[in-house]
């Protein structure tokens, strides 16, 4: 189909993912125009395109897959032995011929992969089967031997490969091969069902990852989750701090690459998190015949304190209170729908759980019904469809969403599904979190861009994403509320970053 | 015969009106109907009545003291209104005729003291019935044309309604659709009331409540189906229901947890909802195709385990078991919602908890039902969401849209063309300049010429008087009627008016409609009915006729004019109504010479 098609329109992990795009976008020619809409948070998806994050079910999976895998090696001994030798004697050849693929297209199946990967032959190590899974017994070994560990630890990739060097005797280059040594195998054991071996893909994509780029990622290692201190769960992450790594293939192979978005900004900041040189780059105002949208900024609630959702001040109760009065008195004048966007979903649970005790939730289904995003797509798409069933009747209805979120980046509220937004607070990635430390680590080392501002920058695209979900046309009009003190404090936010949003918010 | 108890005959004059001279013929009377039949065949005025329809009897009282003695008249009215008159040769026989009629209808007594108004194939509801009354209550006008053709006996009852029979079923519909939803309050507001020094909590309980609870949680719903009362009574099912929500409201979810695994029943409340997961299944295949998330979740794989960074919030810190236990505001909320939007489906007198149970899931099979047309409605709503605007032929038809926003706009637009016309009519001097011919123009130029040659131009060139008159003809039309309406477009010529004569316009106007709407839906006359109906119809036409002409004669000299042009209108379509009749009569009789009697 993608031969024959003039216009294809997919999601951006089958260009970007290395899995994925081997599979699907193999066969783009080189001409192809690239046009990535929308792409406001395309470093995040390329950070985590190269991704992955190993938990214990993950190794127990990995398991109960290389016992499949080692009965099916057994059965094909027993019945079809010569498939098994015939594969080694490809590998032997190296990658490039391996299955059926013709030469000159291997590239494209790993866009990721540093071309001497596929001209090399495969280690001797892995190259029979029952070695090959022997080597990754002993890598879900030594994983499980890290995930039992008490603290939190950092590593580079170079230091974790010595470690397994040492401790699991794999060396950088058999690490290297894994994930396409498990696609081959898997193919010669003709085997299926594949969603099954997520598991085990997941270790040796894991693998490659490491044994293939030395710098750019760090393994982050949490034996629980900071909030939940007592409830052990620990989580080895192999994080991607750059995304220009995923996105050079892209840039590499076809001619055209647009990157267009209603909130790209600021535009300068782009070419340097994805490490490009734009040959245009231009950024355009829209015209409006009429004042459509109404922004505002609040950063007192009616008691005159302050709001902001700022660590120390969110679970204040005036704050909360303040926010919650702000709603009601919003709920009673505004007709059709309202959309609330909250900055986390722990934050929102908090906040309507304390707006259900004080009955400030009460008072507001006094005026609309109350719809919430949740983490369960059917519950919140069932949520959606009956927010719109509201507004179509004129019952009027509010929906309490999260920056973030999927409703967020997908579903518009165009038109009477939304007169008004509100953003509570301002949605600054969680701060805390090892990861993204790290990454404004990197990025302040390698790209000298400073921590704060990549994370206002962050914030605020996030925020104009909300806010511009109620403006998609010209005849559209509609309200919107930025609720928090540090919209306008120049010392947290600079100035220009605020105008330019507010400009790019026109576009929404 | 006179003297049989069942049947009476006697001669009599059947008359349509007082004045009416009378059509002599032979009354017959029986225990159900009264028939007369006219000496001369080709009457019309043939009656064939039940006695059913018959209201009461009025007749003359026999005076002896005058010299002339008053005729013997029976009058029977019917419900409608209508009457039938009698004149009798002589007393007696009014007096047989009075009786037999009086016993007759105190036989069918039960019908004849009910004042409803019965027509002629359809017994009424009252329900219909007080809507009826309603509708004319409320429209003071509908009001005055009821009461001048029903009851004047123009049209009877059935015929009138039958022309506004939208504006009965709207009132119906109206009626039928206006339904109690739920509150908007969430059922996690009934709190609980705690004396305060015991552990024990009174919820208190209303029928509203527990169908709001049946709505919103089915697994309780099917839980009482199932437990009251083989398994327990009701009060210990709600005891036990309650004492969930408190263990709930605790959000604790490992207590919750233990506690469900000493008491099964309790289990069934603390559970999650199993079959609210199912319903969502089925609903998310009807759900509007641009907010479904779900559908493509599958393109989206980031969900996959182990993929990708562990983000804020999109961690499931929880152990399966007590998973089971959790439950949400949020999903709460979301229900709740949910159930207020789809509103009630039940129908039942809340008082008895069985009951609501039982009606709630006969409610839920019925819509089980009709998920079969959900594919359908799927589709629908997919081409609906997907339709890209810029890719369709604009909507509009080449018809130029009818908007009638005032009645009285036709009437300005009617006084323009009368105006037109009246205007070429009016004795002026540009009428007779076009009388003159070329010959005489070009004198009368040649004249003037060398009038002016002779003696210079005059100081008025030309006289006072006469360019007055010229200026006067040319601007007749617009120094009255048209100036009114060119100052305000707004201000119709009736307003100008004196209020009386204006309303009396107006509900003439109303009543001609009226009037012609049954007279022009009666042809052709293929019935005795219709052309009994049609007689009436013109006599009542006739009357307002004249009742325009003396409101144009009585009218104050300023208003003539204007009155005049808008009685013309009505006027005109009176003659059409009133020509077509007598043309049609004309066909008739000359028909009837060759086929005697007709039509009836």
């Amino acid at each position: 189909m993608v031969q024959f098609a003039n216009v294809i329109v997919y999601s951006y992990q089958y260009l970007l993912d290395p899995k994925v795009a081997g599979i699907i976008s193999k066969e783009l020619p080189k001409e192809s125009v690239v046009v990535f809409d929308e792409a406001h948070n395309i470093d995040n998806v390329c950070i985590e395109a190269l991704s992955v994050s190993v938990r214990r079910q993950t190794l127990e999976g990995a398991t109960r897959n290389l016992n499949r895998i080692s009965q099916e090696i057994d059965r094909f001994k027993a019945t079809d032995a010569g498939r098994l030798r015939a594969e080694y004697n490809r590998l032997i050849e190296g990658l490039a011929l391996r299955g059926n693929l013709p030469t000159t297209d291997i590239w494209l199946a790993n866009p990721a992969l540093p071309d001497d990967i596929l001209k090399e032959a495969v280690p001797g190590n892995i190259r029979r089967a029952e070695h090959f899974l022997h080597v990754l017994r002993r890598l879900v070994q030594y994983l499980r031997g890290r995930l039992e560990t008490e603290n939190v630890e950092k590593e580079s990739p170079v230091g974790f490969l010595v470690s397994i060097n040492n401790h699991a005797g794999i060396d950088q280059k058999t690490l290297k091969f894994c994930y396409d040594r498990l696609h081959s195998l898997m193919l010669t054991l003709e085997i299926t069902d594949t969603d099954e071996f997520l598991h085990i893909q997941t270790i040796c994509d894991f693998a490659t990852l490491i044994g293939t780029y030395a710098r750019g990622f760090s393994i982050i290692i949490e034996p629980f989750d900071e909030r939940m201190p007592h409830i052990p769960d620990p989580v080895l992450q192999l994080c991607c701090h750059d995304a220009s790594l995923a996105i050079k293939p892209v840039f590499d192979r076809f001619q055209s690459v647009v990157i267009t978005s209603g909130t790209l900004s600021p535009i300068d900041l782009y070419p340097r998190l994805l490490n490009f040189h734009p040959v245009v780059s231009r950024s355009f105002t829209m015209s409006l015949t009429r004042d459509c949208i109404c922004p505002m900024v609040l950063t007192r609630g009616s008691d005159q304190l302050p709001v902001s959702t700022k660590f120390d001040m969110r679970s204040d109760p005036g704050v909360v209170r303040n926010y919650g009065k702000l709603l009601l008195e919003l709920v009673s004048v505004v007709p059709d729908g309202i959309v609330c966007f909250f900055v986390s979903y722990s934050y929102m649970d908090g906040i309507i759980n304390a707006w259900n005790d004080h009955g400030i939730l009460k008072d507001i289904m006094q005026h609309k019904l109350v719809f919430i995003e949740t983490q369960d797509v059917v519950e919140t798409t069932l949520a959606l469809d009956n927010y719109r069933r509201a507004c179509d009747c004129g019952r009027g209805a509010v929906f309490f969403s999260v920056a973030r979120g999927k409703v967020a980046e997908g579903i518009d509220f165009d038109r009477h599904y939304g007169r008004l937004v509100i953003m509570f607070g301002v949605p600054f990635q969680y701060t805390l979190s090892k990861i993204l430390l790290a990454r404004l680590e990197y990025l302040r080392d390698n790209f000298q861009i400073k921590e704060g501002d990549f994370l206002t920058f962050d914030a605020l695209r996030q925020a104009a994403q909300c806010v511009g979900r109620v403006i998609r046309s010209k005849a559209d009009y509609g309200m919107m509320i930025f609720a928090d003190k540090r919209y306008i404090f120049p010392n947290s936010f600079s100035i220009t970053l605020t105008s330019k949003i507010l400009n790019s918010l026109i576009k929404g | 015969m006179s003297g049989s108890h069942s049947q009476l005959a006697k001669k009599a004059k059947y008359k349509t009106t007082i004045k009416d001279p009378g059509t002599p013929g032979m009354l017959r009377m029986t225990l159900e109907k009264f028939m007369f039949t006219p000496q001369n065949p080709k009457s019309a005025n043939k009656v064939d009545m039940e006695f059913r329809f018959i209201k009461g009897q009025k007749h003359t009282k026999e005076d002896p003291t005058k010299e002339k003695p008053p005729p013997a008249l029976l009058n029977l009215t019917d419900r409608q209104g209508g009457s039938y008159i009698f004149q009798f040769d002589n007393f007696s026989d009014l007096q047989h005729c009075r009786d037999f009629v009086g016993k007759v209808l105190s036989k069918s007594g039960e019908v004849s003291e009910r004042p409803t108004v019965t027509c002629a194939d359809e017994q009424l509801s009252t329900a219909e019935m007080e809507l009826r009354m309603k509708l004319l209550q409320e429209d003071s006008e509908l009001q005055k044309l009821h009461r001048q053709f029903v009851i004047g006996g123009i049209l009877t009852e059935a015929e009138f309604w039958a022309t506004r029979k939208k504006l009965l079923d709207r009132e119906a519909s109206k009626k039928a659709k206006q339904r109690v939803g739920f509150k908007s309050a969430m059922l996690s507001d009934i709190k609980g009331s705690s004396d305060g020094r015991t552990n024990k909590v009174t919820f208190s309980l209303t029928p509203e409540i527990i169908l709001q609870i049946f709505a919103e949680k089915p697994a309780v719903h099917r839980a009482f189906l199932s437990f009251v009362p083989n398994k327990m009574s009701e009060k210990d099912f709600w005891t036990k229901y309650f004492k969930a929500e408190v263990l709930h409201s605790t959000k604790n979810a490992v207590a919750v947890a233990a506690e469900a695994a000493e008491d099964e029943d309790l289990a069934v409340f603390l559970k999650r909802d199993v079959i609210l997961e199912n319903e969502a299944r089925r609903k998310i295949r009807r759900v509007d195709p641009t907010v479904d998330m779900e559908a493509d979740e599958g393109d989206d794989y980031t969900h996959l385990p182990d993929h990708g960074i562990v983000r804020e919030g999109s961690k499931e810190v929880t152990e399966s078991q007590q998973e089971l236990y959790r439950r949400n505001l949020s999903q709460d909320i979301n229900r709740h919602a949910a159930v207020v939007l789809e509103g009630r489906a039940v129908d039942v007198e809340l008082e008895d908890t069985r009951a609501i149970a039982e009606a709630l899931s006969r409610s839920k099979q019925v819509n089980g039902e009709s998920d079969k047309d959900s594919n359908q409605e799927k589709l629908d709503r997919i081409s609906r969401m997907t339709e890209i605007e810029d890719l369709h032929n604009s909507h509009d038809l080449p018809l130029a849209p009818l908007c009638i926003k005032d009645p009285r706009d036709y009437f300005d637009s009617q006084q323009a063309n009368a105006l037109r016309s009246s205007g070429d009519l009016l004795p002026g001097n540009e009428q007779i300049k076009c009388n003159l011919s070329t010959h005489e123009a070009y004198g009368s130029l040649r004249d003037s010429i060398s009038a002016i040659k002779r003696g210079g131009l005059k100081d008025p060139i030309v006289k006072p008087e006469i360019a007055f008159q010229v200026f006067d003809a040319l601007t007749h039309s617009i120094s009255t009627t048209k100036y009114n309406i060119g100052r305000n477009p707004q201000e119709s010529i009736l307003d100008t008016l004196p209020k009386k004569t204006k309303e009396e316009l107006l509900h003439h106007w109303t009543s001609i409609i009226e009037l012609l709407r049954h007279f022009w839906s009666s042809y052709p006359l293929t019935t005795t009915y219709l052309y009994n109906k049609v007689s009436k119809l013109k006599d009542a036409m006739s009357q307002i006729y004249r009742q325009l002409e003396d409101i144009k004669g009585t009218v104050q000299a300023d208003f003539r004019h204007q009155v005049s042009l808008l009685v013309r209108p009505m006027h005109q379509a009176l003659d059409a109504a009133i020509q077509h009749y007598e043309s049609d009569m004309q066909k008739r009789s000359a028909k009837s010479g060759e086929r005697p009697n007709g039509h009836t």
